[in-house]
């Protein structure tokens, strides 16, 4: 346990500053080894009395009987007597790293000028110092998907790790897709205004034209190689190509079909962010094996009348109607910890808890296009996982430890250090409750 | 009333003043008979073939079959219906500022109390309109800002060239608008602010009675019972904040509608006011793509299919009604006083409500409204009855005067007329007149619709296509008509002219006729069912009930001495209040009442909101001036608010309604408890909690993060802040001071509030973020000698605890939010917790519509983020906040005598999986999953139901009625989008 009463010392020397001091682990050194823990591996079912042992960063070997798993001898063991280990949460929709403060203009940088801006890269804007990140990590979520936004086409998502000294060292996939805000006819109240519909399908065809032009564009460079270089159209490429998806984001039942109907037709991969109205649309969602971005269940009714608790039960629905979906939240970037009680509240009202479970670890690394690496505690994946007292979907359960690619994190952050400063201001008063 | 009195005599003289003629003069006899027609001289009385004299302007004599003097002109009005001329109680004109102002003016431009809408008059092409539409007489009244001057009543007559119009009244009322001015921009742009300046103003105008040490025509105007004050109003809660001022003032007045007085009926009619109803019935909503359908609510739904009933309702209620041209566009206005008729208005009622009563109402009903000797000669005269859809207006007369309005056609062609004409090869024998625009022609069985038809006068012009009765090309007919014969002579395709006649032979056949009528016609929805309370889905139809409760079985939370007992009962007597709460065993035997098993569910105290903006109608911020302590949430509390019924599904009964944060000294607080489907505002408000007010420090009102335009006011800084409130409460303090020392001292409701603060009798709930500004509001409470209410949000109270403990009645924080501004970058979710820890009294709030439903898990975070001990944690959203509200003794813990509100969960409260299973509030069911499935059920019923009436009718049922600006939509106004300043939303 050298690890873990190296960084408790730290925790005391409280620093407060916009830039997380919060020290950073190294990668993993050697083995570690997790025995007698209850595994919930998501994608192979709940292992009871479970061993699972990591090295390099990966996954080597899971499962009940632990001397079937090749475990190297010198290896550093973990005690999981009654602890469970779960699989990193991943918050697929934050902007984590790319906005510090919300209200201070010079920490923001999600959202570029312009209309079209796919060459913007969300990896190389997060900032690996973030005070948000060690916050974020503390509950439990340790990989999320950063999204530009704003504009039409903000720019490329990333995956990253909520770990590492540069944001090259956090990504897990620099470039996981292009993001389209697919523009509504419809405003959430009052008419729809001809002036209203005209710009946004105005805004739509400067979508369709900058995907197009790019295709044109690749075209003619495979023919000319000589031909000048265009960074947005070689940014719409591996899109073009099929090899990323494009994340749209869309929510009204007619945003959603005329925003998958323009994707298909250009042969795109689509995945949607948001999907208030996938239920609408689910024939269509199903027919073109769209995946849903579900962002959050902790909002408002979407319509006047709608059902109390038609945001509550948005999963579970999508779910019995067998759509392919994951769960993201729709908290502010610096809440990106409240992910586990979005995935509650679909519980609540209805969803199964291991559904739930696996919507925001496996789904979400699914629909980000990194379940190669992330979602699930299986051999190969990176051992990026947690182990806790409990479910971690439940408030009151700790977060005791976790490990993202190995490296045993450190699971302290300004909040916890401040707590400590100011909880010894009183000792010092003598002030406690009577 | 001496000054109406002399200007009445100047009018009078004014009119008597004509210019000298341009020629000889012209000579009018003035005397006239109107003779044979069925006179209507009063609602509910007729005299049949009257004859109705008239000279000099007034009716001299009616009578049945009277004689007609020698020397009066005779209008023969066999089978005419003759009506009195409407009166119409409340024309709007606009009246430019500086066309009636003067040097000396309220320091606000919306008080324009003194400015008459006769420096304007009415425009003649206007006056025409209303004559058009039945109109003989009218009040016209200043259209803009709040104060908005003096209405009176004029003739619509026509003056002569260089003649004024004649006014039959000066200074009939005055009207007050709840909106403000948009140019000039300034205070009020809230509804709370618009009516704390009425009641500042009403104040001052009594106050002005005695001070007369200046002149202030304004107030002149507003002395108290001068003249009735009428109200514009632009939906229902705005008539109850009116009829609230009157009360409160005690003075006589009445309501300018707005048509949705049908959504509050019962407490509309509790007002006992007049009101002068618009006839700008909603348009259906539109419903075309399926987010149309999914997106309309059933309260705009209902609305549009209860609007036409509105005049009967409110009639039937006993209401005095008086109906007006107002609000709706002249060339719908019959149409739609049709609809009310079909919708259940009668012939007299109507009437009334355009004759008589409006003259009541302007003091004219011994000269206008009826047909009797000596009122003014203001007549109608229409071809049938007015509830008959085919009636037309034939003439009117104005004060003698008379004016042709639409004659009949001189003849009407409608019916089967049978003709013979020979068309190469079309044998045309029958021409079949739908009206005198439209008809088909018949060669056997073929048919052929004219292309056009035209009747002017007698003369007829038919253009028809003979191809498809055998002939061929465009062949035209034109003749003259006698009542049943027609003759002329056509001109084929080839040019060819012929000679051609055809006789009636007899009216269409049915579904010929029927091809007209079949616009469809809604059918008028029953007048005798209970429109649902609030108007919409969700909306009920009778308050929950009362009774004795017995909940068995359950974890009972108890927030106070009972701590958590596993197998507890709780009672609730027939009055909401806690009888008996304690373990199953020490129930007294034989308690009886309706008994709820909650084996294996938990009971805790209704959730409390010790920061909410759900419900405040028409802005949350009155963010004009950094010091509005005289605005108060309790005049714009909206019971009508959907997120009240979606807060009572997250267990939330009460919640503390805050004035935004966008300036340092905000407005008046309100609590109350979510009685969803009350009838009147008032009766959400709960009774006895301490007055308290919105304090707000930091960046908020330093408008930090407002942009660069704003930059100006005062405060900009911390230490700004800090001079701002110790100067307000030096102010109150010598206000109060002065106001003991002589009590006629004038009453300024801003120190009036802040001077509260300083007795102790108002809490302070001030918005904070940073230590050094808690610790400032700290020193200031000592300095001047009072304890804060709570320090809200306070998300550095963490850092100084003991000062907080001293000072205040502790914090009320969010959970876990930070780094949405510069000044929360040290917010950490332990607050709570650290707070508890030293003492502080300490509860979690939403701010939030959205989280609100949830506070529950918000107090689960004191666990999470601390260790707070379950049962404690709890506390942060039941007595917490209910000792910081001053509302203990009633809510906040299941305690006996306390109010009877609670919550069956399905959990553990403080569990992420747990749901909220029902709502009580005073021992009466506000919420529950099973009444909420019946309510979603019949809701979707509902809406299907109207959606499909909505699908099958014509364009005409979607046309605007109303003027651009007039609402006929509430909701679109209602609840404008939250800038509460302090939410994360609007940081941003």
């Amino acid at each position: 346990m050298k690890l873990l009463s190296l960084t408790s010392a730290l925790c005391l020397t409280a620093v407060l500053s916009a830039q997380d001091l919060t020290p950073k682990a190294p990668p993993q050194a050697g083995p570690i080894v997790i025995e007698n823990a209850i595994l919930h591996t998501i994608d192979a079912g709940v292992i009871a009395n479970g061993t699972l042992w990591f090295e390099g960063g990966r996954i080597r070997g899971v499962g009940p009987v632990a001397s079937e798993l090749g475990i190297p001898p010198g290896a550093e063991r973990v005690d999981g007597r009654g602890l469970h280990v779960y699989p990193g949460l991943i918050g697929a929709n934050t902007r984590i790293g790319l906005e510090e403060i919300e209200a201070v203009r010079a920490t923001r940088d999600f959202d570029e000028v312009g209309d079209a801006t796919p060459e913007a890269r969300a990896a190389v804007a997060v900032n690996p110092d973030s005070t948000v990140i060690p916050v974020t990590r503390a509950n439990g979520v340790l990989s999320v998907g950063v999204i530009p936004s704003g504009g039409l086409v903000p720019g490329r998502a990333a995956v990253m790790q909520l770990a590492g000294w540069t944001w090259e060292e956090m990504a897990v996939d620099a470039d996981c897709g292009i993001v389209v805000e697919w523009p509504s006819l419809s405003s959430r109240r009052g008419r729809d205004d001809e002036e209203r519909v005209a710009r946004a399908l105005e805004q739509r065809a400067t979508i369709d034209a900058a995907f197009r032009d790019a295709r044109a564009y690749l075209e003619a460079r495979s023919h000319d190689p000589a031909l000048a270089t265009d960074v947005r159209a070689l940014a719409l490429a591996p899109a073009l190509r099929g090899e990323e998806p494009v994340l749209v984001r869309a929510d009204n039942v007619e945003q959603i079909q005329s925003a998958v109907t323009w994707a298909v037709g250009l042969g795109l991969r689509v995945v949607i962010l948001g999907g208030e109205d996938a239920l609408l649309c689910r024939d269509l969602l199903r027919m073109h094996d769209v995946g849903i971005i579900v962002t959050g269940t902790h909002r408002l009714p979407k319509r006047r009348d709608a059902a109390v608790d038609e945001p509550f039960r948005l999963p579970a629905e999508l779910d019995a109607a067998g759509l392919r979906w994951c769960l993201a939240s729709n908290s502010p970037f610096y809440n990106e910890r409240n992910l586990p009680y979005h995935a509650a509240t679909a519980v609540a009202y209805g969803l199964d808890h291991d559904a739930a479970l696996r919507a925001i670890t496996l789904s979400a690394a699914e629909l980000l296009g990194v379940a190669d690496e992330l979602g699930s505690l299986s051999v190969g994946k990176r051992a990026t996982l947690l182990l806790t007292d409990g479910d971690p979907l439940e408030f009151t359960t700790e977060i005791r430890r976790a490990f993202v690619e190995g490296r045993a994190i450190d699971l302290g952050s300004k909040h916890t250090r401040l707590a400590e400063k100011y909880r010894e201001k009183y000792r010092q008063l003598g002030i406690e409750r009577k | 009333m001496r000054f109406a009195g002399v200007s009445l005599v100047l009018c009078a003289l004014a009119t008597a003043q004509t210019p000298p003629s341009n020629g000889p003069r012209p000579v009018d006899p003035g005397w006239h008979a109107l003779t044979g027609g069925t006179a209507i001289v009063q609602p509910g009385r007729s005299v049949d073939h009257a004859t109705i004299v008239i000279r000099d302007g007034r009716i001299a004599s009616v009578r049945e079959n009277g004689p007609v003097p020698p020397g009066a002109r005779t209008w023969d009005c066999s089978g005419l219906m003759i009506y009195a001329a409407f009166v119409d109680p409340h024309v709007r004109v606009t009246v430019p500022r500086e066309e009636s102002t003067s040097a000396v003016e309220h320091w606000n431009p919306n008080v324009l109390s003194h400015r008459t809408a006769l420096a304007v008059g009415l425009d003649p092409k206007r006056a025409a309109t209303l004559r058009e539409l039945g109109f003989g007489a009218a009040a016209i009244a200043p259209d803009d800002g709040i104060f908005r001057g003096i209405a009176s009543a004029v003739s619509l007559d026509e003056p002569g060239e260089g003649e004024s119009r004649t006014v039959l009244k000066d200074g009939v009322f005055g009207t007050i608008g709840f909106a403000p001015l948009s140019e000039p921009r300034g205070y009020p742009s809230s509804q709370m602010g618009v009516i704390a300046l009425i009641r500042q103003t009403l104040l001052d105008a009594q106050w002005h009675q005695r001070d007369r040490s200046t002149l202030r025509p304004f107030l002149d105007e507003l002395a108290p019972r001068k003249r009735a004050l009428l109200f514009d109003t632009r939906d229902e809660l705005e008539a109850l904040r009116a009829a609230k001022i009157l009360q409160e003032f005690e003075l006589p007045g009445g309501l300018i509608g707005s048509g949705f007085e049908f959504r509050r009926l019962d407490a509309i009619q509790a007002t006992g006011l007049p009101v002068i109803v618009p006839l700008a019935f909603a348009p259906a909503p539109r419903i075309e793509s399926i987010d149309d359908r999914e997106r309309v609510t059933l309260r705009e739904l209902l609305t549009w299919e209860h609007a036409p009933t509105n005049p009967r309702r409110l009639i039937d209620r006993g209401i005095v009604v008086a109906l007006t041209t107002d609000k709706v566009k002249p060339s719908k206005f019959w149409t739609q006083l049709r609809r009310a008729f079909a919708f259940g208005l009668n012939h007299d009622q109507a009437l009334s409500a355009l004759t008589t009563t409006p003259a009541r109402l302007l003091g004219l009903e011994r000269e206008l409204g009826k047909i009797e000797p000596g009122y003014r000669a203001n007549l109608l005269v229409v071809d049938g009855r007015i509830d008959d859809e085919e009636a037309e207006r034939r003439s009117i007369w104005v004060d003698g005067r008379r004016f042709e309005l639409e004659q009949p056609p001189e003849i009407d062609l409608t019916g089967r007329w049978t003709a013979a004409l020979e068309l190469g090869g079309a044998q045309v024998d029958r021409i079949e007149f739908r009206s005198n625009q439209a008809a088909v022609v018949h060669a056997g069985d073929a048919e052929v619709e004219a292309k056009r038809v035209r009747v002017r006068e007698r003369q007829v012009d038919v253009t028809f296509d003979a191809e498809p009765l055998g002939g061929a090309g465009l062949v035209t007919l034109n003749g003259v008509a006698e009542s049943t014969r027609m003759f002329g002579s056509g001109v084929a395709a080839d040019g060819r002219r012929f000679g051609w006649s055809a006789r009636h032979t007899g009216p269409l056949e049915d579904d010929a006729k029927s091809k007209d009528t079949d616009a469809a016609e809604t059918t008028p929805p029953r007048l005798d069912i209970t429109l649902p309370l609030p108007f919409g889905a969700y909306g009920l139809t009778e308050p929950p009930a009362s009774e004795r409760l017995i909940v068995r079985g359950a974890t009972i939370w108890t927030s106070g001495s009972g701590g958590i007992l596993d197998d507890g009962v709780l009672v609730a007597d027939q009055n909401g209040k806690i009888e008996f709460v304690g373990p199953a065993s020490a129930l007294p035997a034989g308690t009886t009442g309706t008994t709820i098993d909650a084996s294996g569910l938990h009971v805790t105290p209704g959730l409390i909101d010790c920061h909410s903006h759900t419900g405040i109608s028409k802005g949350v911020n009155e963010g004009t001036q950094a010091v509005t302590a005289e605005v108060r949430i309790g005049d714009v509390v909206n019971p009508d608010d959907v997120n009240w019924y979606r807060e009572l599904a997250g267990g939330l009964t009460a919640a503390n309604q805050l004035h935004g944060s966008a300036n340092p000294i905000g407005g008046q607080n309100c609590v109350v408890k979510l009685r969803w489907g009350v009838s009147h505002p008032d009766a959400m408000k709960l009774d006895g909690a301490p007055p308290g007010i919105k304090f707000a420090l930091g960046e908020n009102v330093k408008q930090s993060n407002w942009g660069e335009r704003h930059t100006t006011r005062y405060p900009q800084t911390r230490m700004g802040v800090e001079g701002l409130l110790v100067d307000r409460f030096a102010a109150a303090r010598d206000y109060a001071k002065a106001r003991q020392r002589d009590p006629s001292t004038r009453r300024d409701l801003e120190l009036d509030a802040l001077a509260e603060i300083l007795t102790g009798a108002r809490l302070i709930h001030c918005h904070s973020y940073r230590q050094d500004e808690i610790l400032m509001l700290c020193r200031i409470a000592e300095q001047f000698g009072f304890r804060i209410g709570t320090f809200q949000h306070g998300l550095e109270c963490y850092k100084v605890a003991d000062a907080v403990a001293k000072a205040s009645r502790g914090a009320s924080v969010f959970t876990d939010w930070w780094a949405y501004k510069f000044e929360v970058v040290d917010a950490i979710p332990s607050n709570g917790a650290i707070l508890w820890e030293t003492g502080v009294p300490v509860s979690f709030n939403s701010d939030s519509n959205e989280l609100a439903r949830r506070m529950n898990g918000e107090a689960a975070k004191a666990t999470k983020y601390g260790g707070v001990p379950p049962s404690e944690a709890l506390k942060f959203v039941t007595l917490a906040p209910a000792r910081q509200l001053g509302v203990d003794d009633r809510i906040g813990s299941l305690e006996v005598s306390k109010d009877a509100d609670f919550v069956i969960w399905s959990g553990d409260p403080l569990s992420s999986m747990t749901r909220c299973l029902a709502t009580y509030i005073d021992g009466r069911r506000y919420w529950s999953i099973a009444t909420d499935i019946e309510a979603r059920k019949s809701a979707a019923a509902e809406r299907e139901r109207l959606i499909q009436l909505v699908l099958g009718l014509d364009e005409t049922a979607f046309e605007e009625v109303s003027e651009p600006g007039d609402p006929t939509r509430l909701d679109e106004l209602d609840n404008l989008p939250g800038d509460c300043g302090c939410c994360q939303e609007v940081a941003r």
